[in-house]
């Protein structure tokens, strides 16, 4: 089994792809075909990422991303709903063997976490992790991480606010709804804190600043997805991503 | 009747619980922004609190919510028997 680090940081897919990438990566990590691996994703269109144990009707608003034609697809991961554009925010994933992480989940999310808010911190960025699964500023959320153990393996994924559209985001996540003044919309505004808010550098040199420190500590070298692991994602696509029996299970009607 | 009610709890996340009830409690949905392992665990959490009769008592409920072998991150058993109990208050 392969203990070496290896760095994806290429391929642009929808959210259905990139959701099913997770189940490919992470699968591949349990059974020692791959090793620990960081992946950063690149969007095609604004999406949806839903926590696996939320109501798609409690947390989108179903009106607005119908007629926005934006995807909403379910993780495999817990936690909570996330709105994403491309471009404006930075997601990664860690897929690791079991051995490398904590037991002690708490800790884990504060160990893994602890690249972005390194990468951050090195960047100028006051970024803190604030339990359980959150990444913080003195002004708001930056993001947040979710996991998802198998019994050899661990992902851990992350997505952080570079320059989101709050506004955007109030409007296609149910959060927003009940914001209708002025001011509640500011008030909700105050928690997300955008890294570009706060650091004057392009959306690159946060990843390239992330890469580093895996770079740093583990040696990783660079490789691209291979075919068999995209066909696998694809297959998956199909059978589950992209299919209302699993993005909209636990609807409400 | 399908009362539906939610919690935040305190330093952990949001969880919601829907039940079908009439003599029994036929049908829960336990919903949020929490995680579960292994992840097929939350359906197994519904069935227990499922059959049971409208008026069991909590320490009921709690200890048939005892037997799903899951690792709750973000709330508890308890969190849900005391959901349950106010989903039936309702």
């Amino acid at each position: 089994m392969s203990e070496e680090w290896t760095i994806v940081d290429s391929g642009t897919y929808s959210e259905a792809t990139q959701q099913a990438l997770e189940r490919v990566l992470l699968d591949r990590v349990e059974t020692g075909e791959i090793g620990p691996t960081l992946r950063v994703w690149y969007r095609e269109s604004p999406a949806v990422a839903l926590g696996r144990f939320q109501a798609y009707a409690d947390e989108v608003a179903v009106e607005y991303v119908e007629r926005e034609g934006i995807d909403v697809v379910r993780r495999i991961t817990g936690g909570g709903a996330m709105f994403v554009q491309p471009g404006a925010v930075v997601t990664y994933s860690l897929y690791l063997p079991a051995d490398l992480v904590s037991d002690d989940i708490r800790g884990s999310y504060a160990d893994l976490d602890g690249w972005a808010i390194e990468a951050l911190q090195e960047l100028s960025v006051d970024a803190y992790h604030e339990p359980l699964n959150d990444i913080a500023h003195a002004e708001g959320k930056i993001g947040g991480s979710a996991q998802r153990r198998t019994d050899g393996a661990v992902l851990h994924h992350t997505t952080m606010s570079y320059d989101l559209d709050i506004a955007e985001m109030l409007r296609v996540l149910r959060i927003g709804e009940e914001k209708v003044s002025d001011k509640a919309i500011a008030s909700a505004e105050k928690r997300v804190a955008r890294i570009a808010d706060h650091v004057d550098v392009s959306r690159s040199v946060v990843i390239d600043a992330l890469k580093r420190r895996v770079r740093k500590r583990e040696g990783a070298t660079e490789r691209s997805l291979t075919d068999d692991e995209l066909a696998n994602a694809r297959g998956l696509v199909e059978e589950q991503f992209d299919t209302d029996e699993w993005n909209r299970q636990l609807r409400r009607d | 009747m399908t009362p539906r009610v939610s919690k935040k709890v305190p330093d952990g996340k949001l969880v919601r619980v829907e039940i079908d009830v009439e003599a029994r409690i036929e049908d829960v949905t336990i919903t949020g922004d929490f995680f579960v392992e292994p992840p097929e665990a939350r359906s197994e959490l519904e069935a227990a609190i499922e059959g049971h009769n409208a008026n069991a008592d909590h320490q009921t409920i709690l200890s048939a919510l005892e037997t799903v072998d899951a690792t709750l991150i973000g709330f508890s058993i308890d969190d849900l028997a005391d959901l349950t109990m106010e989903a039936l208050d309702e």
